[in-house]
């Protein structure tokens, strides 16, 4: 299924749009193409300072050159790119803006001190504010006991947290992260979002992008998603579900026999061989429809209530087709 | 199941083109250099033609003659200081020549000087010294052959001259009692009985007269000798330890480019993880690093080829301090070519594994070219002008003039040249190469 909804962010309810401060981030019609192939189309994007973005999408979306061009990686063929703003080309705007690859960007023959104290550098910090931000980056990550121990000796978990510790050393305004989370435990997890709260806190804005949507759905106040090179949808959850697959919840059941009848409000999904159900109020609602089914000669043997969520969002947006 | 273990480890090296590559190109490959090297000598059939110079302080025929003989043997190249003087056999005088052979411009001076013993003899036997350069330890042998050849080929020639003029003289006046055109039959039965003897006893005057001459010519022949040669090694013989000082630079070298290479594959590691992009996410730029990557680079070739050059003075002897400005300035220069050598390859190659392969060939290649493996002066000519494109070549004949023929600084002028382009145009391709990983 393709995307058929596309929502304006600026006409979605709830986006924190506003006009009157200088945004964190702001993305004017911003196009790039490699060759025949447009990666970006035209992206608008304004993100206000403190606020906690998940910039979702499908493989080959344009997730990646998107984070590329905000962090000045890349070179755009249209539009602007601004950090409080300024151009993001700007050596000096760099400084406001820290970024977290996927990838473990860390030297694994060095320690974990060494490296906070090298990433420190190259952002500009020196002499007593190196060793404070170290210090404190080290008890932020939970790793003073471990600060002379080399990094590639850590597990998944205690490089990812060294490795965004490097990213925002120099007290980056607008923190770019790129799947933090990625093959780390449970437990890492919460401790790496922790951090992200912190920051937050602390009134960085947060940029996160992520496959997962639930972390999206649960760690940001505003969702993002692009497909084809373009914003496909923006604004909070709620929002957005109530947008695209509406706020109803759903309810999946397998029934045996024929219905003799069609019953409103009850629909046959083909693919998941299932019939579907939307209800508003279930105490009310699902009781009187298990009764008509009863009455038009069917038997329910499964039942299944689900809550509308970001997953429901992505998937009626981007549809179920693979991608790269 | 041993059967699908060999099934999957042929899969896997057929999809790896860079292990398939080198498991069965690059051997034959490595082969076809090293034979080219080192089999076109054989295909030209002689040793690679020996620079050398002469100084005939006698200027007689037979010196004379003996550099004929020596410059048409084809063996031998003499160096001509100036056409003009070329003819004059003291165009070039012995210090001139000693000179030549300390600066590497010639293998070997020839210096024929008077005889000592015999001065007063017409065509006075030569002292040779050859005035060698032992860092071609093949040379000196191969000119002192030569020159024995020659010399007792001209005093042969002239032997025989001197022979021949002896024969004339005795043969002049008998000759005129012949008859001409083999009418000598038809002449004697025309003749009286008289006339007949008188004429046979003449033939007989004239027989006994070419046994003279027989024992003149074997007279003459037996009074060649081997000449008199002398072999001075004008840069060794004061040298704790020649060899060292020969052989540390070529190794040097070497290890130089290999261990830069390998550290400049950091670089390509730290594309492959990401680190690259969050260097270049930070203040840092494409020119800082590459010249950030360069001056460690630098350093490190410093201090490495610091530590083998002092191995060789603790353990060899190598006279180190005694050069110390000069082997400051070489390895000052050698290392910086060697860095931006060795960042234009890994900003070259994609993969760390391709850097590896590429630059061992490369390395292996122009060491063997370049005179590191084995000396240049044992390659053909051809060789060793392909060995001229070669950064190890240059490198090693700076560290030759420094710690072989201890020359001033001013006489590195070409090999320092050479080296700073070297390091200059490497860096550039360097940077257009690392184009790729800039802001795109």
């Amino acid at each position: 299924m393709v995307a058929d909804v596309h929502l304006d962010a600026s006409k979605v309810p709830g986006s924190f749009h506003s006009t009157t401060l200088t945004p964190a981030l702001e993305l004017l019609n911003v196009r790039r193409s490699f060759g025949k192939t447009q990666a970006l189309q035209g992206i608008d994007l304004r993100v206000e300072s403190g606020q906690r973005l998940a910039l979702l999408g499908p493989n080959g979306a344009g997730k990646t050159t998107l984070v590329r061009a905000i962090c000045g990686r890349i070179r755009i063929d249209q539009g602007e790119i601004k950090i409080f703003g300024e151009s993001v080309i700007k050596a000096s705007t760099l400084d406001q803006l820290g970024v977290v690859p996927q990838d473990l960007a860390i030297y694994g023959d060095l320690t974990t001190l060494e490296n906070l104290r090298a990433f420190g550098r190259l952002h500009g910090l020196t002499g007593k504010e190196l060793r404070f931000r170290v210090d404190w980056a080290l008890e932020w990550i939970g790793l003073e006991d471990r600060k002379h121990h080399l990094t590639k000796s850590f597990s998944g978990g205690m490089k990812r947290r060294v490795n965004i510790a490097c990213g925002v050393l120099h007290r980056p305004k607008v923190l770019v992260l790129d799947e933090p989370t990625v093959g780390v435990d449970p437990q890492s997890r919460h401790r790496i979002f922790e951090m992200l709260d912190e920051l937050s806190a602390g009134g960085t804005t947060i940029i996160l992008t992520t496959h997962h949507l639930d972390e999206a759905q649960s760690q940001c106040d505003r969702i993002v998603i692009i497909d084809h090179g373009q914003v496909i949808a923006d604004g909070a959850i709620a929002d957005l579900i109530e947008h695209t697959v509406g706020s109803e919840r759903q309810v999946h059941l397998r029934i045996e026999g024929f219905l003799t009848a069609s019953i409103p409000n009850l629909e046959w999904d083909p693919s998941r061989e299932i019939f579907i159900a939307a209800v508003n109020d279930p105490a009310e609602e699902l009781p009187c429809l298990l009764q008509r089914i009863r009455l038009c000669g069917g038997s329910v043997v499964d039942l299944e209530m689900h809550q509308p969520n970001l997953h429901d969002v992505f998937i009626h947006l981007t549809g179920r087709e693979l991608r790269e | 199941m041993i059967r699908t273990i060999i099934h999957i480890s042929f899969l896997r090296l057929w999809h790896n083109k860079a292990e398939l590559l080198l498991t069965f190109i690059v051997p034959i490959l490595f082969f076809s250099i090293f034979a080219w090297i080192f089999g076109s000598r054989g295909n030209s059939g002689a040793t690679p033609q020996l620079k050398v110079v002469a100084c005939d302080e006698i200027g007689s025929l037979l010196t004379q003659r003996t550099r004929e003989i020596l410059e048409a043997s084809g063996s031998l190249r003499f160096h001509r200081m100036d056409k003009s003087l070329a003819t004059s056999p003291k165009a070039v005088s012995r210090e001139a020549a000693e000179s030549l052979v300390r600066r590497g411009l010639v293998s070997a001076a020839i210096v024929f000087s008077s005889s000592p013993s015999d001065p007063s003899t017409e065509t006075p036997l030569p002292t040779v010294e050859i005035m060698a350069d032992s860092f071609d330890q093949v040379a000196s042998q191969v000119i002192v052959a030569f020159v024995q050849k020659a010399s007792m080929t001209a005093q042969a020639e002239f032997a025989h001259q001197n022979a021949s003029n002896t024969i004339r003289m005795q043969q002049q006046p008998t000759q005129a009692g012949f008859l001409e055109d083999g009418r000598e039959a038809q002449t004697l039965s025309n003749l009286t009985p008289d006339e007949t003897l008188a004429v046979k006893a003449a033939a007989m005057s004239s027989s006994q007269q070419a046994m003279t001459t027989s024992e003149t010519l074997s007279g003459n022949l037996s009074s060649i000798s081997i000449p008199q040669i002398t072999v001075i090694d004008v840069l060794g013989t004061n040298k704790t330890n020649p060899v060292v000082a020969m052989y540390a630079a070529g190794i040097a070298v070497m290890f130089l480019l290999f261990s830069a290479t390998t550290a400049s594959g950091a670089i390509l590691e730290e594309r492959e993880n990401s680190t690259l992009e969050r260097l270049l996410c930070s203040r840092m730029t494409m020119d800082h690093l590459l010249m950030g990557k360069w001056c460690y680079l630098v350093m490190i070739g410093c201090l490495q080829t610091t530590l083998m050059f002092t191995a060789g003075w603790l353990f060899f002897g190598l006279n180190l301090f005694g050069h110390l400005d000069g082997f400051a300035v070489m390895t000052l220069v050698t290392a910086g070519a060697a860095a931006s050598f060795a960042l234009m390859m890994a900003a070259m190659c994609k993969t760390r594994t391709q850097l590896g392969w590429v630059s061992t060939i490369l390395i292996l290649s122009m060491s063997a070219l370049g005179g590191s493996m084995v000396p240049r002066y044992l390659m053909s000519e051809t060789i060793q002008s392909v060995g001229q494109f070669t950064f190890n070549a240059w490198a090693l004949d700076g560290y030759n003039k420094i710690f072989w023929r201890e020359l001033p600084l001013t006489e590195l002028k070409t090999e320092l040249g050479v080296l700073v382009t070297c390091s200059f145009v490497f860096i550039v391709l360097a940077r257009i190469f690392a184009t790729r990983w800039d802001r795109v």
